[in-house]
């Protein structure tokens, strides 16, 4: 193995780290009012959620804005990231799932921009400061990724690990979960992430932005619930 | 031209005050008939009929419909919109819906009732100008099946997309999969049946519109599920999950009465269907 190539998915670690400050473990997505309702209580239950999250949402959303970002970027098609950073922002119905994926978005930009020195990340800083865009912690961590030239796929796979990684820190808070518990769901869940990976790479444009009703249901309820951790 | 199964085409304009039709026309398996004035305000109300009784087999509607500077119009069906089996190619719908300035639309079709091996799909684009008034809803049941299954249709996909002054602020996409999807687990359809969906986007629109209808509304009811939340431009966007059509209508009716008392001082008209 060539470490010196190697050492770059370093740096796409740093951002997968739930160290890296974007915010993420201030929101559940709808899974804090699955959790007051009593229908997400354990290791068992949470999965499930965890799955139909992944599979119902997460994948026709980030994750197939992550694929189609990548393949604009490396067709210097900046009108379509633009495009992809609208349509993630209006697909998300919920205002607060909406409004805080965007906080994350800009969040993690102004970070990356004090790390690596391209041009588009104070393009995509302007476009968010003229609100011509919105910012969206997807496309900024694919404009990472295609930049130190991690591939296509692999920036999918380690963008929705980094998404469940920190969903589970925060079910280990919330439900609580142990510890191990949480490891074993991180452990468990790896051969679905590339699953997903492998689906999102057959999906296309027209399936961009599905999601089920239940748990969008769930992140429009969080608005009104009384007690609350998380923002979302 | 492609070949349409039924294709709807409605110009409206505003003359002295009374929304008209300036140009109908339709073809094959839609039509609409003349125009009801349920009071004095020039608010025109079109019913549509679909008069092959139901969407079969790579049925294919197409309906454009503008509504020209301050034209009011409302636009309903006369029964429910029947979705029966497709072996080999889904039913398809399309609208495409241009509102000028001033203008003020209530899309309200009755529900659409998808039968055992049906897949559907629908699309509906809005163009609006920043001015004009948008109020949509849809309610998606399925329908009786021989053997008692709940969820016997296979695909129904339903997606909105708003564009306000030519930038897209809304997309809205549901798809139901029952053929794939375990319909009773959690994230799904939450031990529900039905789903409605509501989308208002207008100008007027605040936080004190969305305190009132929070307060008109029992959020804790066992009969359904009610999620609202504001659209990233003046507008909202209403799920219910429910286990009839009524649940989901009673609250709709609600939801339309308290936004039109609010905005324009005035009652919904009831939509008499025989």
């Amino acid at each position: 193995m060539d470490i010196v190539m190697k050492h770059n998915i370093l740096s796409l670690f740093q951002l997968c780290d739930s160290n890296f400050p974007t915010g993420a473990f201030s929101h559940s997505y709808g899974l804090e009012s699955y959790i007051q309702e009593n229908k997400v209580h354990n290791q068992e239950t949470f999965s499930e959620w965890l799955q139909v999250y992944l599979n119902e949402q997460l994948i026709y959303s980030d994750g197939l804005a992550c694929h189609l970002v990548y393949q604009a970027l490396e067709e210097d098609n900046l009108q379509k990231v633009w495009k992809l950073d609208r349509l993630l922002t209006v697909q998300n119905l919920p205002r607060e799932t909406r409004e805080g994926t965007q906080r994350m978005g800009e969040r993690m930009l102004n970070l990356v921009e004090s790390l690596y020195d391209a041009p588009i990340f104070s393009t995509y800083r302007n476009r968010i400061g003229t609100k011509q865009s919105f910012g969206h912690p997807a496309i900024v961590f694919t404009m990472i990724a295609q930049y130190i030239n991690v591939s296509k796929a692999e920036t999918t796979l380690f963008y929705l690990y980094s998404v469940v990684s920190s969903l589970v820190q925060n079910a280990v808070r919330a439900i609580p979960l142990g510890q191990t518990a949480g490891q074993k769901i991180i452990h468990q869940i790896q051969g679905d992430l590339a699953t997903a990976t492998l689906k999102i790479e057959q999906l296309d444009e027209e399936d961009f932005g599905i999601v089920s009703p239940g748990l969008e249901m769930s992140q429009m309820m969080h608005e009104r619930i009384n007690i609350r951790i998380f923002m979302s | 031209m492609e070949d349409w199964t039924g294709a709807l085409n409605l110009e409206v304009e505003d003359r002295k005050g009374k929304t008209v039709a300036k140009k109908v026309y339709f073809q094959g398996a839609f039509k609409v008939m003349r125009p009801i004035y349920h009071d004095d305000s020039g608010h025109a109300c079109y019913y549509l009929l679909n008069p092959g009784g139901g969407y079969l087999d790579g049925d294919r509607y197409q309906m454009k419909l503008s509504l020209l500077e301050k034209a009011k119009l409302t636009l309903t069906t006369q029964s429910a919109t029947k979705v029966y089996k497709t072996p080999n190619n889904f039913a398809y719908q399309e609208a495409e819906i241009s509102l000028q300035p001033g203008s003020y639309l209530e899309y309200l079709p009755d529900p659409l009732i998808a039968y055992q091996n049906a897949k559907y799909k629908q699309k509906n684009i809005i163009r609006m100008d920043k001015t004009a008034t948008f109020l949509y809803a849809d309610i998606v049941t399925p329908g009786w099946s021989p053997d008692g299954e709940r969820f016997s249709y296979q695909t129904v996909q339903i997606l909105n997309e708003v564009y306000v002054d030519n930038e897209l602020v809304v997309y809205d996409h549901i798809k139901l999969n029952p053929a794939s999807q375990n319909m009773n687990g959690l994230g799904f359809m939450e031990g529900f049946s039905h789903l409605g969906s509501m989308l208002v986007v207008g100008k007027q629109t605040n936080s004190s519109l969305l305190d009132q209808l929070y307060s008109a509304i029992d959020m804790n009811s066992d009969e359904y599920k009610l999620g609202l939340s504001i659209l990233s431009v003046p507008g909202l966007t209403i799920r219910v999950l429910a286990n009839t059509t009524q649940v989901i209508e009673k609250l709709f009716s609600e939801i339309h009465r308290v936004i039109s008392q609010e905005w324009f001082n005035s009652e919904p008209s009831f939509l008499r269907k025989y």
